[in-house]
């Protein structure tokens, strides 16, 4: 049972990573509207311009 | 808007039979055609010049092919009630003009409202009235690609907020607004700093639930060792190991989620202590006790080797209670931005006329007593001033409530928040901002005063009781067990109080208030508080404003006697004025603009005279008009019938003989009466106010069954507020209901205050309750709405504490132990989310069946 003392620090470490990435999501807004980008997917993204408003790459806001 | 529209209705009109649309023709009875800007029964936009269809109309085939095969499968209703929903919490629409936009470009605006975003770029948020799609979002967000300069644009949908990065030196931002309006979307500038303010607490505290999750999540693992057989005794090192993690991840959870009930219950137990009474204390006592004497016994326990552990029953416990805040927090937003949205359109520019003449655009803040202001036709006036040129008509509803439109030229004063309805008019500046008649109501308005914190919510009142209730079974239990058993008793009471902290308790109220608020907000009633909810259905004195909620809110031809032609010839004439009673008069006959018309005179204030295919017509006050032509005794007598019933009488002459006289007026709403006698039924005691003129008022209440003395016009601002006062002093719950700024002091007064939406903006921001449908009949909706909610709210409360109860009896039997605790805990929260979650309170609108 002695590997405990190995995985339980592990998991905690994934744990504490999933909470990192948790909080980046939250700053960055993407919590703050949780309906328009439910639509957006709808939208074509046409032209296939790399900096189109509509891809998620572009999608920080503050 | 109708984005798309077009696309779907040639699509149907390929395979639909067109005939279907025709409506059957009767050249007899063919009703008038509609005036140009007359809604599309179908699509909602103007039909223009040519309708399509004789009963309802269309702006184009298409529409009227799609009306009619909905109309023939019977789902119309329905159809047109969903499009409407989505419609509705958009609140009220203002066509972008010129001075606002203005506003955007102005050096003041780019240092208060935009923030830098690298490269030389800023960052702005503007309101954007009119998005409720999916192409709407599309549009808006295609912005960068049809503008230089700017170089993203995000569409936040549900909050109509729109997000731009842009480069001043290469793009006016007013280009933008102006590229937006073209489809039909008004952008107003965001004020920044409410919004931004809630948006930053909203994200920490979600950061807050997140963590907490994740720490009872990893605590709870590691409970689940103990239960599954880890022992002290037989695998020490693992077992310490465990406990400690345990202790510090709860630790964590405790120190991060744990502090916002320690702040508020301390803050509640002063103000107890303060009181002296414990029924002050609200529901967060009993839940940080619990979570300090769980965390601190099982941290001993931990230090010393020897006793229970709590750990994941406390930490689940912070993570649930957090969730139902932030749920409740969250839906209190849409309110919340809503408000911003709405100051978002006072106005906040003026025009200033310059030494030679020309006018440009200022902020309202730079205008000074004695500037020399120019307001054009259809404008609100920025300031209170004088009028120093041009004669016009002036609409005072805003602040007098008064909706018959008053005659002004110069010298006569004029207020801020009256609009300017004929023609252009030059105002010289008395008061400007703050020092306006409404900049004090507004200043009154938004200063807190503090009326509310005499409102307790139930279950903070229950609370006090619950503490109490919890501190004698917690004697009792080291009573009984110290002469049963010493060494078991402080095992015994930790388990008692941890099991009676109130998590089901704390979360019945704002999970339930959370689903209320979000299930009336679909249904255009926007609740701002829990404590309007719960006022709501204390309340038994209901005071009616007239207009917009009793009555439609605008001119109508009510009555006429007389020659029916004559009519027509008068409304010939009328449509080359733009009096509003001219807009009346388009609405009652629409088909009369046809007629030829010349010569036409205007006498300002009194009437019209001109020519009308052969024949001399004169329209106007009947007193103007008796002086060249007499009026038959019988008309003189329905004149004055006209007079008592408040309404506004008109005369026609024909060649030189008054041949009908007419009355406009304010037209009842059709659901008021039957509206009316529910709340009566209800019990609850109706008044009507308004600043309206008396006889009018009084015909009002003639109407609808009540009683002279429970009717008063002519009411000014300050004395709506002031008869507020008076019936709250009586010991009376008072629900206000209004639209005018002249109602809201009085909506601020009352213990609810109810706004409708197309009213002035200033009330719907004082109103603890803002409504996107017209008419009374959501009143009653939001009555009967507040009454099941707070039914559920109770219902959900007793369950909880009969919950409570049985646990601090299994505690006190010594039955509780941490697995018990850790499955019954969690079990009384999810029996209250989903009685919480059932709750559908408010009635969809009468169409819907």
């Amino acid at each position: 049972m002695n590997v405990l003392f190995l995985l339980v620090p592990l998991a905690l470490l994934l744990a504490a990573a999933a909470v990192a990435a948790f909080g980046w999501a939250v700053r960055h807004g993407q919590f703050d509207d949780v309906e328009t980008p439910a639509l957006r997917v709808l939208l074509d993204d046409e032209d296939g311009r790399a900096d189109a408003p509509l891809s998620p790459r572009s999608s920080s806001t503050l | 808007m109708a984005p798309g529209k077009s696309d779907i209705a040639t699509g149907l009109l390929a395979d639909a039979r067109p005939e279907a649309a025709v409506f059957p023709l009767d050249d007899r009875t063919a009703p008038p055609r509609p005036a140009a800007d007359a809604p599309c029964a179908h699509c909602g936009l103007p039909v223009g010049p040519h309708p399509v269809g004789e009963g309802p109309h269309f702006c184009c085939t298409g529409c009227a092919v799609v009306y009619e095969a909905l109309h023939e499968a019977g789902l119309d209703g329905t159809f047109y009630r969903l499009r409407g929903l989505a419609r509705e919490p958009r609140p009220a629409r203002r066509p972008a003009d010129d001075l606002r936009l203005a506003e955007l470009d102005t050096d003041a605006f780019l240092a208060e409202h935009t923030r830098p975003a690298g490269d030389g770029t800023r960052r702005t948020d503007l309101f954007l009235d009119g998005v409720h799609c999916a192409a709407c979002v599309w549009l808006a967000e295609r912005l960068p690609f049809e503008m230089e300069g700017i170089y993203e644009a995000r569409l936040d949908l549900p909050r109509a907020r729109l997000t731009l990065r842009f480069d001043p030196a290469a793009v006016r931002l007013s280009d933008a607004a102006r590229w937006l309006a073209r489809f039909g979307y008004a952008a107003h500038p965001a004020r920044q700093q409410p919004v931004a303010r809630r948006t930053a607490e909203e994200r920490r505290l979600l950061l807050r639930l997140g963590l907490c999750w994740a720490l009872a999540g990893n605590v709870m693992l590691l409970a689940f060792a103990f239960y599954a057989g880890l022992d002290t005794a037989a695998d020490g090192a693992l077992a310490t190991a465990a406990r400690w993690t345990s202790f510090a991840l709860s630790g964590i959870a405790v120190a991060v989620g744990g502090s916002v009930f320690f702040r508020r219950a301390w803050a509640s137990l002063r103000l107890a202590a303060r009181a002296r009474r414990l029924d002050r204390l609200h529901m967060d006592t009993p839940i940080a006790i619990g979570i300090l004497v769980g965390f601190g016994h099982s941290a001993w326990a931990t230090v010393s080797g020897r006793g229970e552990v709590w750990f994941d029953s406390i930490t689940v416990l912070i993570a649930a209670l957090l969730t139902a805040r932030w749920l409740q927090f969250r839906s209190r937003r849409l309110a919340g931005d809503a408000t911003e949205r709405l100051l978002a359109l006072l106005p906040s520019m003026a025009r200033r006329v310059r030494p030679d003449g020309t006018a440009e655009p200022v902020r309202l803040d730079d205008v000074r007593p004695g500037d020399l202001l120019e307001v054009p036709a259809g404008e609100v006036f920025p300031v209170d001033g004088v009028v120093a040129d041009g004669f016009s008509t002036v609409n005072n509803a805003v602040l007098t409530g008064e909706s018959r439109p008053e005659e002004v030229g110069p010298g006569a004063a004029v207020t801020a928040g009256a609009t300017n309805l004929r023609s252009a008019l030059r105002v010289r500046t008395a008061a400007a901002g703050d020092a306006t008649r409404i900049g004090r109501l507004m200043a009154w308005i938004r200063s807190d005063d503090g009326r509310r914190a005499g409102v307790v919510l139930l279950a903070d009142r229950l609370a006090g009781y619950f503490v109490g209730g919890v501190l004698v079974l917690a004697l009792a239990t080291a009573l009984a067990w110290s002469i049963l058993d010493p060494s078991r008793m402080a095992a015994h009471v930790v388990a008692l109080l941890v099991i009676s902290c109130p998590c089901a308790l704390g979360m019945a109220t704002p999970l339930a208030m959370a689903v209320a608020a979000g299930r009336a907000a679909r249904q255009g009633l926007f609740i701002k508080s829990d404590a309007a909810t719960q006022q709501l259905t204390a309340v038994d004195t209901v005071v009616l404003d007239k207009t917009g909620t009793l009555t439609e809110g605008h001119l109508d031809l009510v009555a006429f006697a007389g020659d029916a032609a004559a009519l027509d010839l008068a409304a010939a004439l009328e449509a080359h004025s733009n009096h509003p009673i001219a807009a009346a008069f388009a609405a009652a006959r629409p088909a009369a603009a046809a007629l030829p018309v010349e010569a036409v005179e205007a006498a300002a204030g009194q009437g019209l005279t001109g020519r009308v295919g052969e024949r001399l017509v004169q329209v106007g006050r009947p007193s103007w008009v008796a002086r060249e032509a007499p009026i038959p005794p019988a008309l003189h007598h329905t004149l004055g019938t006209y007079a008592t019933h408040g309404h506004t009488p008109v005369a026609v002459a024909v060649e030189g003989r008054v041949a009908a006289v007419l009355a406009f007026g304010d037209r009842l709403r059709a659901d008021a009466p039957a509206t009316l006698d529910r709340l009566r039924r209800a019990g609850c005691d109706v008044f009507l106010l308004s600043g309206d003129h008396d006889a009018v008022v009084r015909s009002v209440g003639a109407a609808l069954d009540l009683a002279a003395d429970r009717c008063l016009g002519e009411v000014m601002p300050e004395q709506k507020q002031a008869f507020v006062e008076r019936l709250r002093a009586e010991g009376r719950t008072v629900a206000m209901v209004g639209d005018g700024v002249n109602d809201a002091a009085a909506l601020r007064a009352a213990d609810v205050g109810i706004a409708v939406e197309g009213g002035a903006t200033p009330s719907l921001v004082a109103a603890d309750v803002f409504m996107t449908r017209e008419g009374l009949a959501p009143v009653a909706a939001l009555f009967d709405g507040a009454g099941r909610v707070m039914r559920r709210i109770r219902w959900l409360l007793g369950f909880s504490l009969a919950y409570n109860l049985a646990g601090a009896a299994a505690a006190m039997l010594g039955l509780v132990t941490p697995l018990v605790a850790a499955v019954a805990m969690p079990v009384s929260s999810l029996a209250v989310v989903v009685g919480a979650a059932l709750l559908h309170p408010f009635s969809p609108p009468p169409d819907a069946r």
